[in-house]
């Protein structure tokens, strides 16, 4: 063996050395070896959307997907095992629930908030929650599983609880590879809410010209008002920027009961949040009435009187509602109001609603 | 062909030797490990739970007092970082807790009484360290998003802010009692939270310490729980929590510069 030769095999050693720590280490983690191969699974994103990030701390699988979907709907993961995420998310109103304060958590009392519809959130990376105060999906849940006046539930008996069941072992077992533990039922509750996409409504047909799809005269007259109108905060293919502004509900916003009034400033505490919620999308806003943050105003017309007419104004309101000469409020005559709702009309998803991936299982 | 064989007998012991983190700390015979001791006090008093502490004229009792260290770096004496992985550890003193945001009534909810103040640091390279860097609180990442796990890191602990439920992240420290002056009695939970508040502590030790496998060392830190309530009208605003922004910030500040210091390395 020539000298060349040597080196050549000690730098091939080398090279051995160090793909076997990489992979004694790789090994630990992916557990590849005794779990079977999990089905990597890509949001699927429409030509009108845009694009989403993967999630490389909780990646999607077929799995986790199917395993989250069970949680959502299974009512052991409330304290008195009666209440489920899908008791409040319910798919047909765009996984929302018609009530403006919701009373039936397991402590029967009214809620501070209303409850959010839920879809389209792998694109929603800039806080959860009204007023943003959970970054991921993964933590959000922890919020509404703990809270008392929710689902009420005692962490380490749900693990207890979900470890009777051998359905749930093996499919934790094959997600995580590990047992059943409470960081991976919020991840596999993330992973199933991430695939809740709703992209398929009549506008959406006829941005993407399918299937001859087209919007009426009136529908048309509609989206140009709304994206004259509205479009500086329900943005772009998602009909939300996804940020934080105070719409004009109320003129002052008090400190009491945790600052729940407050919005987006007991997260940040910059005075400048004061009163700020995060926007909700257009889509299926036909379908998720009542409105806004606390569910005060019943209708789609109550919410265009109030853009139209109801702006209170304070130090931190949205400089983009100012559209009558400088004045708070946005002006809709009668005739623009029903032309905006025949638009909005045409960005409910019926696919997505009736979708039986997102349904019950069982 | 002789070198070829050895490597690949070094990787093979190396295949194993991985830390169950998954980080890529190779064990060898030159690692040691060391004890780190986080000594509570209240203003040079040994700390204890259900113990009158005097402070000028108030006096404090302490039924809990928790906090989270993380991200422990050990500085070598050529001035190098040298992290110690999946440092996240939880000190405490604290009696039987009913964790809040739970259901109380079941039994598994309550979190037993717990008394830890000793850290070992383990797989530390073997050599001269003069100083420890490490943080109060859990770092944006862990903080943000509480399904990560990395060390001693729970959501099932009662260190959670499921008690301020519009945030989901790590309660950093918490000291909770009453405190009293005069006639007045106050009860006293003061915690500190949020990313803007987590705080990195850096102190030099006295001289040196030898870390390696074959010597035995220890770092004792003091703890002075009175100097967190430093500038903080404790009888006007004896509950602090994320709704307090601005004493929240004291709080931590105190934990970041006051609280900590070294009392002895050897």
């Amino acid at each position: 063996m020539t000298y060349i030769g040597n080196n050549a095999l000690v730098r091939l050693s080398a090279c051995i050395l160090f793909a076997c720590i990489f992979y004694a280490c790789k090994k630990d983690n992916s557990m590849e070896e005794i779990t079977p191969r999990l089905t990597n699974v890509k949001l699927p994103v429409a030509s009108n959307f845009p694009a989403v990030d993967d999630d490389f701390d909780n990646p999607l699988s077929a799995e986790g997907i199917e395993l989250g979907r069970r949680l959502f709907y299974d009512t052991k993961l409330s304290g008195n095992n009666r209440v489920s995420c899908a008791s409040c998310h319910r798919q047909n109103i765009a996984f929302t629930d018609a009530v403006a304060l919701t009373n039936i958590g397991v402590s029967a009392r009214k809620l501070d908030r209303h409850t959010p519809s839920l879809f389209n959130l792998a694109w929603s990376k800039t806080g959860l929650f009204w007023d943003g105060g959970s970054t991921n999906l993964e933590s959000q849940a922890f919020g509404p599983l703990t809270n008392p006046d929710e689902m009420n539930q005692n962490l380490t008996e749900l693990e207890a609880e979900l470890k009777q069941i051998p359905d749930y072992v093996k499919r934790f077992k094959v997600v995580f590879g590990e047992e059943i533990k409470s960081a991976n039922i919020v991840k596999s509750l993330a992973q199933f809410q991430r695939t809740l996409i709703s992209d398929n409504a009549k506008y959406d047909k006829y941005i993407r010209n399918e299937d001859g799809v087209i919007l009426n005269d009136l529908e048309l007259a509609g989206m140009k008002l709304v994206k004259e109108k509205c479009a500086s905060c329900h943005s772009g293919a998602l009909f939300t920027d996804n940020q934080y502004h105070n719409n004009g509900l109320d003129a002052s916003f008090s400190d009491d009961h945790e600052g729940i009034f407050q919005g987006r400033f007991r997260v940040t505490f910059n005075p400048n949040d004061l009163g700020k919620f995060k926007t909700p999308s257009l889509r299926n806003v036909m379908v998720t009435a009542p409105y806004m943050h606390d569910g005060r105003f019943n209708t789609i017309d109550d919410v265009l009187d109030h853009y139209n007419s109801g702006i209170q104004a304070s130090a931190t309101l949205d400089q983009s509602l100012k559209q009558n000469a400088g004045n708070p409020g946005i002006p809709i005559s009668s005739t623009e109001k029903l032309a905006i709702k025949s638009f909005l009309s045409a960005l409910t998803d019926h696919t997505f609603i009736n979708n039986k991936k997102f349904s019950n299982p069982n | 062909m002789k070198k070829f064989l050895t490597s690949l007998t070094l990787a093979i012991g190396l295949f194993s030797s991985c830390s169950k983190e998954g980080d890529l700390i190779a064990t060898t015979d030159s690692q040691g490990k060391t004890t780190l001791t986080f000594d509570a006090t209240f203003n040079g008093t040994d700390f204890a739970l259900n113990k009158d502490f005097t402070l000028g004229t108030k006096t404090f009792n302490f039924n809990k007092f928790r906090y989270w260290v993380s991200n422990v770096i050990l500085v070598n004496a050529a001035g190098e970082d040298v992290k110690v992985a999946g440092s996240y550890y939880l000190i405490e003193e604290t009696g039987a807790i009913n964790l809040v945001g739970v259901n109380n009534e079941v039994s598994t909810t309550i979190y037993p009484a717990t008394k830890r103040e000793d850290v070992s640091l383990k797989e530390i390279p073997a050599g001269d360290y003069k100083a420890i860097k490490f943080g109060v609180g859990v770092d944006q990442k862990y903080n943000d998003n509480l399904s990560l796990q990395s060390g001693e890191l729970s959501q099932l602990n009662g260190m959670t802010n499921v008690s301020w439920m519009w945030l989901t992240s790590y309660i950093f420290t918490s000291a909770t009692g009453t405190v009293k002056d005069g006639a007045t009695s106050k009860t006293l939970k003061v915690e500190t939270g949020l990313n803007s508040n987590y705080k990195t502590v850096s102190l030099s030790f006295p001289q040196t310490i030898k870390i390696g496998s074959s010597k035995s060392s220890s770092i004792v830190l003091n703890v002075d729980l009175a100097k967190a309530f430093n500038g903080v009208d404790i009888i006007a605003t004896p509950s602090v929590g994320a709704a307090q922004a601005t004493a929240m910030a004291t709080v931590a500040n105190n934990y970041a510069t006051n609280v900590f210091s070294v009392k002895s390395v050897n």
